[in-house]
């Protein structure tokens, strides 16, 4: 009887086992990631705390939409957070990813950002921001290339509805 | 001697397998641009993952071509090979050249003869939207009514921002960003500043009211101040007062007050404020 109880036992704990870790796997996958923003030297106009603050939060939740949207290959993420040619690209890329049947999953080990430059009507920001990325390019469960390294990018977001969004995001060689 | 010998063998060897891994790279040509075509030497399975798209092909007699239009995306790249042996590699795009420009122009509506109230900024894109980071020349072009400010900007990052004044005459300027042929037009609405010298005076008597009228509203510019710009007329007296907003029309504005014994009416369009005039006494 004591015997049967430590069976029932064992497989109710390892049926939760099963199911916590690709919860956690998830949850892992959908951290924000930690995003530093300097817009000391942002020109011509002075940013904002307010816009900092703002710009900070949606920049953020941008690349965390980016890490959601490439390693399932949905689109929701983007939609919310990017517009213009950035959501363009992006959706062009998840398309093609899911038609090719690969997955990306990025590790994002965090954000450099500077803001070097803020329109006069404050409609529209530059960011450049160097980003410690770990990227994994998977074949169906083939892992087909796997590098870490510093990313340089460009990124323009303008003001939309509710928030910011990136309408450009370009990386670039330094 | 053995040893002399144990120590070549173990170079050789090491030389030798440095040299294959060096032959297993895949020479992807450091100078792509996009929409230029790009050739890769290979067998099995290519993959080529870029910042807005993913091109899967199968190597047909050792090489895949990539035609420009098919390589549109700038940034960094992965070119992966999954075959006899499994490779991949970074490789950077660069914008191709400025094709197209995105400008604007603030703000749609302005007063005339106010320093660097109008500000045009471009951003510069290749033909498929990628943004140009090198330094590229802008020329932003502001005329309007024959005379006309032209600045030559160098962009920076991919942007290139300039602030201008507004020009003392009214009417529809042609702001315009141009780099080599390519060329974005935008209409900046000049106005009429605020009226200059206003002054009304008594242009008629009906019965127990008289008729105030302005003379022709302008700035100080000489520009008419546009119709329906409201002109605030007051008239105090020992009664209390009596206040007509109305609106210019044909460059003048005028109102009907009560004809009184003893008062002062004012006359004022925004924070502008006109000549006084006094009316009845005994």
């Amino acid at each position: 009887m004591k015997l049967a109880r430590m069976l029932v036992l064992t497989a109710g704990v390892l049926l939760a086992i099963s199911g916590a870790v690709p919860l956690m796997k998830r949850l892992l996958a959908d951290t924000k990631p930690a995003v530093q923003l300097n817009v000391k030297n942002a020109q011509p106009r002075e940013v904002e705390d307010v816009t900092q603050n703002s710009v900070l939060r949606d920049y953020t939740l941008a690349w965390q939409a980016i890490g959601t949207s490439l390693a399932n290959n949905t689109l929701q993420p983007l939609n919310e957070n990017f517009s213009g040619f950035a959501l363009d690209k992006l959706t062009q890329r998840v398309k093609d990813q899911k038609q090719q049947g690969i997955t990306t999953k990025i590790i994002d080990r965090g954000h450099n950002v500077e803001a070097i430059f803020y329109s006069p009507d404050g409609s529209a920001i530059e960011l450049k921001d160097t980003a410690s990325i770990e990227t994994q390019v998977l074949d169906g469960g083939t892992v087909i290339h796997s590098d870490q390294a510093q990313i340089h990018y460009y990124a323009i977001m303008t003001g939309a509805e509710d928030r910011w969004k990136v309408r450009v995001l370009e990386s670039a060689q330094q | 001697m053995r040893k002399i010998i144990f120590v070549s063998l173990v170079i050789a060897v090491c030389w030798f397998a440095a040299d294959c891994a060096h032959a297993a790279e895949l020479n992807i040509p450091k100078d792509a641009v996009a929409g230029q075509p790009l050739t890769i030497n290979g067998s099995g399975t290519l993959y080529l993952i870029g910042p807005g798209q993913v091109i899967k092909r199968e190597f047909k007699s050792g090489s895949v071509e990539i035609k420009g239009e098919e390589l549109r995306s700038a940034g960094r790249w992965i070119a992966a090979v999954h075959g006899d042996g499994n490779q991949s590699q970074v490789f950077w795009v660069k914008a191709g050249k400025p094709e197209n420009l995105n400008f604007l122009a603030r703000p749609s509506r302005v007063p005339v003869a106010k320093p660097n109230v109008i500000s045009g900024v471009t951003f510069v894109f290749d033909k498929y939207q990628n943004m140009v980071v090198d330094p590229i020349p802008v020329n932003f072009n502001l005329s309007v009514g024959g005379s006309s400010n032209s600045k030559n900007v160098t962009s920076r990052d991919g942007i290139a921002w300039t602030n201008s004044n507004s020009a003392p005459k009214a009417g529809a300027a042609q702001f315009v960003a141009s780099v080599g042929d390519t060329q974005v037009h935008r209409v900046v609405q000049q106005v009429a500043s605020d009226p200059c010298n206003l002054r009304m005076h008594i242009s008629g008597r009906t019965g127990n009211r008289i008729i105030v009228e302005t003379d022709p509203i302008r700035d100080c510019s000489g520009n008419p101040v546009p119709d329906g710009t409201i002109v605030t007329f007051i008239q105090t007296d020992n009664t209390g007062k009596s206040t007509v907003d109305a609106r210019i029309k044909k460059d003048t504005a005028r109102a009907e007050l009560p004809a009184a014994d003893n008062g002062t009416i004012t006359v004022a369009a925004g924070v502008v404020l006109g000549n006084e005039l006094h009316v009845g006494g005994k």
